[in-house]
């Protein structure tokens, strides 16, 4: 009986499927459309599951391996399926594999249980609970029908008597099994994630990212523009069908395994974001629906239940609630941790900021202080509406070089608008003390700098970005530098990463940029800076997210504090996992209440390691903790620690007293605040 | 930004300054070497360039002709080319933090005293004399005339020639230009007198002297007067017409303004506004000039306060702000602002120690700043944190010394108990704030209250300390500051009783605190003639008080210094408090409900008799030495402080050289009474090693 029914199951559930899977498919297809070459993407999946993905998974080794163990246990068992009980393939080799799959799987199944007993906060409970279980009716039921055709169990045990009532039940198992496994995975069940999660890997809109056989350095993470020169599109998104299909099929990867949730500061300082659900309401947007089912945790202060949406309706509401409240996606400081902690390569940001436009640029609708920045920077270049002609007031007594009379040197230093706030200069005046102790050829573009656009941009004001990132390439586009150094990790992301795409041939903008602890190290790597010894207490440095995350840069700033004498004392969560400041993303501009502070979880973090001093490289990272209310560690750039250790030779000074004094060093006095 | 227009740089002539805050000429008195400007001198601008002040103005009057003496109160010399390699050290030192620096040059005329060093003959343009200096002077001549308009281009290319950024002409305080310029003492009917334009002759040949010498890239600026404050002197209406004159030329680059006159001791009060002036008082008439003038306006007098200075310069009053006492006593103003750290920024009290120093000739100090002027002793403004051994340092007392050792003591990083029987610290300096209009003294122990709750300082307020509360807190080091109590126990025919029923006299202190009520008919004896004794008779004359005060000094208030007395004295003058001097305390006795005080004439013996209600007498301070005496003989040093160590600045070799026991040091009054800044420098010099 078994050998007759088992391939009716199979395939009536991989028919099941098969029709599942072009519903699925359906529903992504309602999105915008985005070109992706198919058949490469496809190629592409083994590599970027093996390496990228498990680069991700592996940081969590007991997931891992139980990961390595279910499912490379099913994808073999469920083919060998098919071939011995679908097609009847009587193997016993073939056989003993599957049994071996199986077991694999089983054990699998066992850890994925024992992980969910209890289930820690972040992970979904629902169907998700049932999963284990699923999997181990799979995992046992394939295990006790493939046993006769090993050879182990005499053929026709399953059909007389007993095994006949044994059969039965085997068949029941098998079908639950089956119906997880092959029926759920299209169905929308938690086994969705394989179905989706391989196309998703195939077709993602940041192809870029993974890794190839040349190996490299594999990122993605700047913004992608906003084509603002079609009068009839729609800017930004607006309903889930407004996000491109393969950003839909994105997010019908999701495991909601809550690792973004784990990492997200905004989460934990009890503002109403979870990235993860967030993901999950654009599921639920997606396919249309309350989300009543979710069965994580909900965004702080909003319970489940109350927001439903559909794929042509808004997802903000003007008035009331529809999916997904505008304060939820002011919350986010655009830190990208979810998206470094995503297994599922999910782009968090991306869709967060894709929102985020339609409300700003459509609705023109960005809460507390946003509208006013976005003003200031389309009347002033500036987010804080400063007199445009007063960018350089801060250094008139540093005689700094200026690019429109040098037109050339070998350094373009980019100010950033820290330039109007009093404590970035201290960092500014610091770091040019540095540049001139070590004899660089630099020069700035003064007045004629802009603002990045970094906070326009994540702000989703993404026409104000590009008007002062044109702006900005067409001014650079006049000299001739050999890189762009910068204290500010923000401007240093943009230029790097964001400008490429508004250049042109005539003015193209891919640029050799660096943060300044990245040039810092290289001079002192050449030996172009001497130090006194470091006699302050212990040091902490703070990962900013601009820098680590975005754009990879752990080592050079951990390496200059060495060169100066630090050891630093790591906090808990440094380097990838390094918590925001609160700072990036405009988040103190919309400044959205929680229950507590990012900045002061951070310095939290700090004193934890009990440090007297944390290290920074951000000027926004800086004015956060700063912010927090003593006693505290202190807050130092890395450029003023390089500045207060520096020792500058100078020539025997010009006075008839002091000719006779040979030349000694002393330390660097120009260095006032 | 906060501070925008604070923080904006401005153009003055050829040179960029940062921002918009200026130290204003003063003399400093530091110019020691035949008036060349010495390490100490450098040292104390480079300060304020560190500190991030925009425009140093230097040399106070500095001289540009022998003729002009500057022997006697130090001042800068810019009659030799001697004077050159001292600017650049000068000029290097400031530009090296990115200040601009620039000296004020002048010819003082009558303005000075002739009675020393080349025992010079002063010129003026009518040979009358001044009276704050009571100096006696020569009607000038033609020729000498020439001579200094030529000694004027010379200082200049001197300035110029050492690096400094520009010269400020003083045509204020009454120098020779404004001499010149002045009705009241320029009497003349020759080309140099008379007229508007012969007034105008002298300063405008040595402008126009100065600028043919020095050139378009060299700043030469001019301080005026915004209006002299004598019938017969000058008017804000003919300043205006001056600065608009002058301005005309093209010549000046920027116009410093000043508010008063500067020849009467009562004028003079007004120029460098002590603590009974409110807010920049003249701000007005330097918005006077600006109105007439093409180039930037400068004014300081009584701007103390950033957010002052912003306000200010933002309602575009003036173009830049001086910030003179300010700077002196605290040159790191500027950096504060940035830093954020406006709280710790020492304001000016105007307490005016540092001008009534210098009328006297002395060096100017700061009453609460001791690091002021001796950076190069390496007396610190910020005081770094300690290497060597954490200390449990206990100080008695919350005065003026035990405030600052305290202070200096938590800097260093070490753990510090200061104990204060009143129930708030400040010692003296809180009884001296209950004077009218001295309120603002009271800003000393402001800064200090605030910077020991920020430094985390263990306050015991209202807890006297005895033997064995030092004792139980185990400490390496006890400072007393303990200070002491009036004297009036020193001639007993006083009467004094500490049961204040009994007593006959009751204390300047006593008034002040108002634990005594104000008597309807009160006689103060006042001896020592500084602040307590006018301050009581204000204090009481202000309560409704008939008030004699009776001294057997020179005058009461003798010894308050040049630019406060005046306002004491507008003060006493107008509540008819009666002044006499040459008169001792002999003897007070009661007479049914009256007191009869005996007074001895210093200089007859004559004897005279007051019937009173109230004898207060100001005898001084007598040390309280008790707590002192019982502790010395447990001490690892017997109480010694090592006076060498102590005044060359060097740590007290009690402290390393082992020994059992604790450190034993005393400071301030329970020594022997002198005054604040004598407590507070002495508290520096001695914990900034701990
Ligand atoms: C100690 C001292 C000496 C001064 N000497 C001079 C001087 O020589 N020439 C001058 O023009 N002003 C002199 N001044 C006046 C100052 O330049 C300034 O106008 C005055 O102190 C008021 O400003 P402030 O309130 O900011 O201190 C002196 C002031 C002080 C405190
Ligand atoms: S980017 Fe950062 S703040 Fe935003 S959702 Fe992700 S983790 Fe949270
Ligand atoms: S979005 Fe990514 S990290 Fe977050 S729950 Fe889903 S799969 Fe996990
Ligand atoms: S002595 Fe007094 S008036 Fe002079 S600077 Fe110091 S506090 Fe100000």
């Amino acid at each position: 009986m078994l050998d007759t029914l088992l391939p009716i199951l199979l395939f009536s559930a991989l028919a099941l499927a098969a029709i599942g899977a072009v519903r699925r498919v359906r529903l992504w297809r309602q999105g915008r459309p985005s070109s992706v070459p198919v058949i490469k993407g496809l190629m592409q999946v083994p590599r970027r599951y093996l390496v990228d993905l498990h680069h991700v998974v592996e940081r969590d080794k007991y997931i891992s391996h139980t990961h390595v163990a279910t499912a490379g246990g099913f994808v073999l068992a469920a083919l060998l399926a098919i071939v011995v009980h679908g097609l009847g393939l009587d193997s016993a080799i073939l056989a003993w594999v599957l049994l071996a799959a199986t077991t694999s799987m089983f054990i699998g199944s066992l850890l994925v249980a024992k992980r969910r007993s209890p289930p820690p906060s972040r992970l979904s409970k629902g169907p998700w609970m049932r999963l284990p279980k699923s999997l181990m009716a799979f995992s046992i039921g394939m295990f006790v029908v493939t046993l006769p055709t090993a050879g182990i169990l005499p053929e026709g045990v399953f059909q007389s008597g007993v095994g006949w009532f044994a059969a039965l039940v085997l068949a029941a198992v098998i079908v639950w099994g089956l119906g997880e496994m092959f029926f759920g995975m299209t169905w929308g069940g938690p086994m969705k994630h394989a179905f989706a999660g391989a196309l998703h890997l195939a077709f993602h809109r940041r192809p870029e990212r993974f890794s190839d056989a040349t190996g490299g350095e594999h990122r993605s993470t700047g913004l992608k523009a906003l084509k603002l020169d079609d009068e009839s599109a729609k800017l930004g998104v607006e309903k889930p069908a407004d996000f491109t299909w393969n950003q839909l099929l994105g997010f019908d990867a999701c495991v909601q395994c809550g690792r973004c949730e784990a990492m997200c500061p905004a989460f934990a300082a009890g503002q109403p974001l979870n990235p993860k659900k967030l993901i999950q309401d654009m599921v639920v947007g997606m396919a249309g629906g309350s989300d009543a089912h979710y069965a994580g945790s909900p965004y702080p202060g909003k319970p489940v239940g109350e927001h439903k949406g559909d794929p042509h309706g808004p997802i903000v509401a003007r008035e009331g609630t529809t999916l997904v409240d505008a304060e939820t996606l002011w919350s986010c400081t655009t830190c990208r941790a979810c998206v470094e902690e995503c297994p599922m390569m999910i782009e968090h940001v991306d869709a967060i900021v894709d929102m985020r436009r339609f409300l700003t640029l459509e609705h023109g609708n960005t809460p507390n202080k946003g509208a006013e920045v976005l003003d200031n920077l389309i009347a002033t270049d500036n987010p804080g509406g400063f007199d445009p002609d007063s960018r350089l007031h801060w250094a008139a007594d540093l005689n700094l070089p200026l690019m429109s009379d040098k037109k050339e040197a070998e350094v373009l230093l980019w100010l950033g608008d820290g330039v109007f706030d009093m404590r970035n200069q201290r960092t500014l005046r610091a770091f040019i003390s540095v540049l001139r102790a070590a004899q660089v050829d630099f020069a700035v573009l003064g007045t004629e700098e802009r603002d990045s656009g970094d906070v326009a941009r994540r702000l989703g004001d993404e026409a104000t970005f590009q008007s002062l990132a044109r702006r900005n390439i067409q001014t650079l586009s006049r000299y001739r530098f050999s890189r762009i150094v910068t204290c500010d990790p923000h401007s240093f992301h943009v230029l790097k990463n964001e400008y490429g795409e508004l250049g042109t041939p005539q003015t193209p903008a891919d640029y050799h940029v660096q943060h300044h602890s990245t040039y810092i190290n290289e001079l002192v790597v050449a030996g172009r800076l001497t130090f006194k010894a470091w006699k302050g207490g212990s040091v902490t440095y703070h990962d900013p997210c601009y820098l680590g995350r975005y754009n990879g840069e752990y080592e050079a700033p951990r390496d200059v504090l060495r060169a100066l004498g630090i050891e630093v004392k790591e906090m808990a969560r440094s380097g990838y996992r390094s918590r925001c400041c609160g700072g990036g993303g405009g988040a103190p501009i919309t400044d959205i209440p929680g229950k507590q502070r990012i900045p002061d979880m951070r310095m939290e973090d700090v004193r934890e390691t009990g440090a007297d001093l944390v290290a920074v490289g951000c000027p926004q990272c800086t004015a956060m903790l700063e912010g927090v209310v003593e006693p505290r560690a202190a807050i130092k750039d890395i450029a003023e620690l390089v500045a207060d250790a520096l020792i500058i030779e100078t020539a025997a000074e010009k006075s008839p007293q002091r000719q006779e004094a040979p030349a000694t060093p002393r330390p660097a006095l120009e260095v006032t605040p | 930004m906060a501070f925008e227009a604070l923080f904006k740089p401005i153009q003055i002539g050829s040179q960029t300054i940062r921002n918009r805050v200026v130290s204003t000429a003063h003399a400093e008195v530091y110019a020691t070497d035949g008036g060349m400007t010495t390490e100490r001198y450098v040292k104390y601008y480079e300060e304020k360039a560190k500190g991030g002040c925009g425009l140093c103005i230097c040399g106070g009057s500095s001289i540009v002709s022998i003729d002009s003496p500057q022997g006697w109160w130090s001042s800068v010399n810019l009659s030799t080319d001697r004077i050159i390699p001292h600017f650049q050290n000068l000029a290097d030192a400031v530009h090296k933090h990115g200040g601009k620096i620039m000296i004020q040059i002048t010819h003082m005329g009558r303005r000075s005293r002739w009675d020393g060093h080349d025992w010079s003959t002063l010129v003026s343009p009518s040979g009358i004399r001044e009276p704050v200096h009571r100096s006696t002077c020569k009607t000038i001549e033609v020729e000498e005339i020439h001579r200094i308009i030529y000694d004027f281009t010379q200082a200049a290319r001197r300035a110029k020639e050492g690096g400094l950024d520009g010269v400020e002409l003083s045509a204020v305080h009454q120098h020779l230009i404004d001499q010149f310029w002045s009705p009241r003492v320029n009497k003349r009917t020759d080309e140099w007198g008379g007229s508007f334009e012969n007034r105008m002759r002298f300063g405008m040949e040595v402008l126009k002297a100065v600028r043919a010498e020095v050139g378009d890239d060299f700043v030469v600026g001019m301080r005026i007067t915004g209006d002299e404050f004598h019938p017969d002197g000058l008017t804000h209406e003919d300043m205006k017409q001056i600065a608009a004159y002058y301005d005309a030329t093209g010549m000046v680059d920027y116009f410093g303004v000043v508010g008063s006159g500067c020849d009467t001791h009562n004028t003079l009060a007004n120029v460098i506004p002590n603590m009974s002036f409110p807010p920049e008082p003249f701000l007005h008439l330097a918005s006077g000039i600006k109105e007439v003038v093409n180039v930037p306006v400068i004014h300081a007098q009584n701007i103390k306060d950033p957010n002052q200075a912003q306000r200010i310069l933002e309602g575009g009053y003036v173009d830049l702000v001086g910030m003179t006492r300010a700077h002196i006593a605290d040159p790191h103003l500027i950096a504060k602002i940035k830093m954020g750290q406006i709280d710790q920024i020492k304001q000016c009290v105007g307490a005016n120690y540092c001008i009534d120093r210098q009328y006297q000739g002395l060096d100017v100090l700061c009453i609460q700043n001791a690091a002021t002027s001796r950076e190069y002793m390496g007396l610190p403004h910020i005081i770094e944190k300690s290497e060597g051994p954490k200390r449990k340092v206990v100080v008695v007392g919350g005065g003026p010394a035990g405030m600052e050792a305290a202070r200096v003591c938590a800097e260093r990083g070490h753990e510090v108990t200061l104990f204060e029987a009143n129930e708030q610290i400040g010692g003296q300096i809180t009884i001296a704030s209950k004077a009218p209009q001295r309120d603002q003294i009271a800003g000393i122990t402001r800064w200090y209250q605030l910077e020991l709750n920020r430094l985390e300082v263990d306050q015991r307020l209202g807890t006297r300390a005895d033997e064995a509360t030092i004792q139980d807190l185990r400490p390496d080091v006890v400072i007393l500051a303990t200070g002491g109590q009036p004297f009036l126990t020193q001639v007993p025919e006083w009467g004094y009783d500490a049961d204040t029923d009994k007593s006959l006299v009751v204390s300047t202190w006593d008034i002040l605190e108002g634990r005594v009520a104000p008597g309807k008919n009160v006689l103060i004896f006042d001896t020592i003639c500084e602040f307590s004794g006018v301050s009581a008779a204000d204090y009481l004359a202000d309560k409704g008080s008939r008030v004699e005060i009776v001294t057997d000094d020179i005058k009461p208030g003798a010894a308050v210094g040049g630019t406060t007395f005046p306002t004491y004295y507008r003060s006493l003058y107008e509540k008819e408090v009666i002044m006499t001097s040459d008169l001792a305390l002999h003897k007070v006795y009661r007479e049914g409900d009256s007191l009869v005080a005996v007074l001895e004439n210093e200089y007859t013996g004559a004897l005279e008799e007051r019937v009173v209600d109230q004898v207060v007498v100001e005898n001084g301070v007598r040390p309280d030495e008790a707590l002192y005496y019982s502790l010395k003989e447990r001490s690892r040093n017997k109480g010694q402080t090592d006076i060498e160590a102590l005044y060359a600045i060097k740590p007290q070799p009690c402290l390393t050289d082992g020994g059992e026991g604790f450190a034993l040091f005393r400071l301030g009054d329970c020594t022997a009474p002198r005054n604040t800044h004598a407590a507070i420098y002495d508290a520096l010099r001695l914990c900034k090693d701990f």
